[in-house]
């Protein structure tokens, strides 16, 4: 009875947490993703030939946070400054000039944008390099995003445990309150403590090991349905969203959902089993 | 009395009892002395009634026994052993020394009477082809051959009271004690018990019966320990309850 309960509080606290990671590696997913959109521009020194901006390219390509760069020539930024900014009457007055000539930059794209900061340093410290345009406000932001989600994340996950603890707690002092009489012959008998733990902590690791088993069940079969729910019925918000696919996410969860509930089940009723067996002496 | 023969023991011209008590006392509190400086040697093979009224300390001695509790002072060997210096994990092994009967039977309900014998052995993880050998014969020795299937329930005080003596002896304990074994017992099945008792102890297991039947205690002319208010107050060779003086 106090095992179903048990198990059943079990399933529904590594569901919630099981939940609460595909939406978070969802999101970290997203954030990771436009990371990669925010990139900064580096621009050069007046008069710096080709061989020196490729220099400084290489210098920056070699940084391990730096994912890619783009180079963008001084021609390039004139056609692309015309095309978004200028008339055609107000283009036609510049002829063939380009009044960008000295505006060719590198766009830097990282891998982590909390490195952002010590890698602009970086260039900024480059000879040949004229100014850095920082984008600072979109990196810290989602800098913070994710501090914020990992903190939430973790404080979930003790809350969690914390509560299965303590209900697998209940449930082998339940048993072990049922079974004093039989304990106490036991201790008389000459049982060690070894040999009265050995079933109830069997007991706490099965019910953590078949309250992880059902809800990965569940959100193995629910996680592509509602994804795919998701993206039919909210086609144009989510327009360009990659979801994780269930498989990465299951890739995870398993192992993570089945490590908890054996850690759980184990530690719950060796504590619980602590306390209780001292209170169970031979009765004479 | 005994004091001659307590002295070649602690010389070691004998050999060593199978329990020794040395000056032991058993304080619960300041003014609770359940024991006071308690010297008892019983030697393999007795057969030792102890006696008192309620308060007098044999409940305590049972406990120092079974090392369920300590001595406050003083000594106790059991088997040669000291058993105040056990360790807390190696009380479990110790214990598997003793067989132990009391009044009230301690059977476990939900077991029968095959399954609440092999409990003794299971717990100290007999190997199963064993259990099933030696389980049968003790209750074949206890005359429970045809109840192994039955539940305590079933079963009459003084059968439930041989299922107990059964689980007690199965791991051929050197000691057993037993706790006013026939005060939940009718005479007829009292003296079952005691003449099973006194099997037990002829086939050389040393027994120590607390009681308050004086009849059996008269009958029988064992050896008899009078404990009064925590003192030993007489021991007799083979003594009756009559005997005994306040």
């Amino acid at each position: 009875m106090f095992s179903l309960a048990s198990i059943a509080t079990m399933a529904a606290c590594l569901f919630l947490f099981g939940v609460f990671y595909a939406v978070i590696a969802n999101f970290r997913a997203m954030i990771s993703k436009a990371e990669t959109r925010v990139g900064f521009t580096v621009f050069f020194d007046e008069g710096i030939s080709d061989e020196e901006i490729a220099e400084i390219g290489e210098k920056i390509t070699y940084r391990a946070e730096v994912s890619e760069i783009v180079l963008t020539t001084a021609d390039e930024a004139w056609e692309q400054y015309k095309s978004e900014k200028l008339s055609p009457e107000l283009i036609q007055t510049f002829g063939n000039d380009n009044p960008l000539e000295n505006s060719a930059s590198y766009t830097v794209y990282l891998n982590d944008i909390s490195m952002q900061e010590s890698l602009v340093r970086y260039i900024r410290s480059i000879e040949g390099v004229r100014k850095v345009n920082n984008k600072k406000d979109v990196s810290e932001s989602l800098t913070s995003i994710n501090k914020v989600l990992t903190v939430l994340a973790i404080a979930i996950i003790i809350i969690l445990l914390g509560v299965a603890v303590f209900l697998i707690g209940i449930t082998i002092s339940t048993g072990v309150s049922i079974r004093k009489q039989e304990i106490s012959i036991m201790k008389l008998i000459g049982a060690t403590n070894f040999f009265i733990r050995i079933p109830y902590i069997v007991e706490g690791i099965l019910i953590g090991l078949i309250g992880a088993a059902i809800p990965l069940i569940i959100l193995n079969f629910s996680y592509g349905v509602i994804i795919n729910a998701l993206q039919n019925n909210f086609a144009l918000l989510l327009s360009g969203t990659d979801f994780v696919d269930s498989g990465s996410i299951m890739k995870v969860l398993i192992p993570l959902s089945i490590g908890l509930g054996v850690g759980i089940g184990f530690l719950g009723s060796n504590i619980t089993l602590g306390k209780q067996l001292k209170k169970i002496e031979v009765k004479t | 009395m005994r004091k001659i023969e307590l002295e070649r023991a602690l010389s070691g011209e004998i050999e060593p009892p199978v329990i020794r008590l040395d000056d032991v006392c058993k304080d619960y509190d300041d003014d609770m002395h359940a024991l006071k400086h308690l010297n008892l040697i019983v030697n393999k093979g007795e057969f030792v009634f102890v006696v008192g009224s309620s308060g007098s300390g044999k409940s305590t001695l049972i406990k120092l026994l079974l090392k369920e509790i300590g001595p406050t002072s003083g000594k106790i060997y059991v088997m040669g052993k000291d058993i105040s210096r056990l360790k807390k994990n190696a009380v479990a092994k110790y214990r598997r020394n003793i067989g132990i009967v009391f009044q009230d039977f301690r059977l476990l309900p939900e077991m029968t009477v095959f399954e609440n014998v092999a409990f003794a052995q299971r717990v100290i993880e007999t190997p199963i082809k064993k259990i099933k050998r030696d389980v049968p014969n003790i209750l074949s020795i206890m005359g429970l051959s045809e109840r192994l299937d039955a539940h305590p329930s079933e079963l009459s005080g003084g059968e439930q009271q041989r299922v107990a003596l059964a689980r007690a002896l199965v791991n051929n304990p050197m000691l057993l004690l037993a706790d006013e074994p026939t005060g939940n017992l009718d005479p007829r099945n009292s003296w079952e018990i005691m003449r099973l008792l006194e099997d037990v102890n002829k086939r050389g297991t040393t027994v120590i019966v607390v009681t308050h039947n004086k009849e059996i205690v008269d009958m029988m002319q064992k050896r008899v320990v009078h404990l009064n208010k925590g003192v030993l107050t007489n021991d007799y060779e083979k003594g009756g309850y009559s005997n005994v003086k306040n």
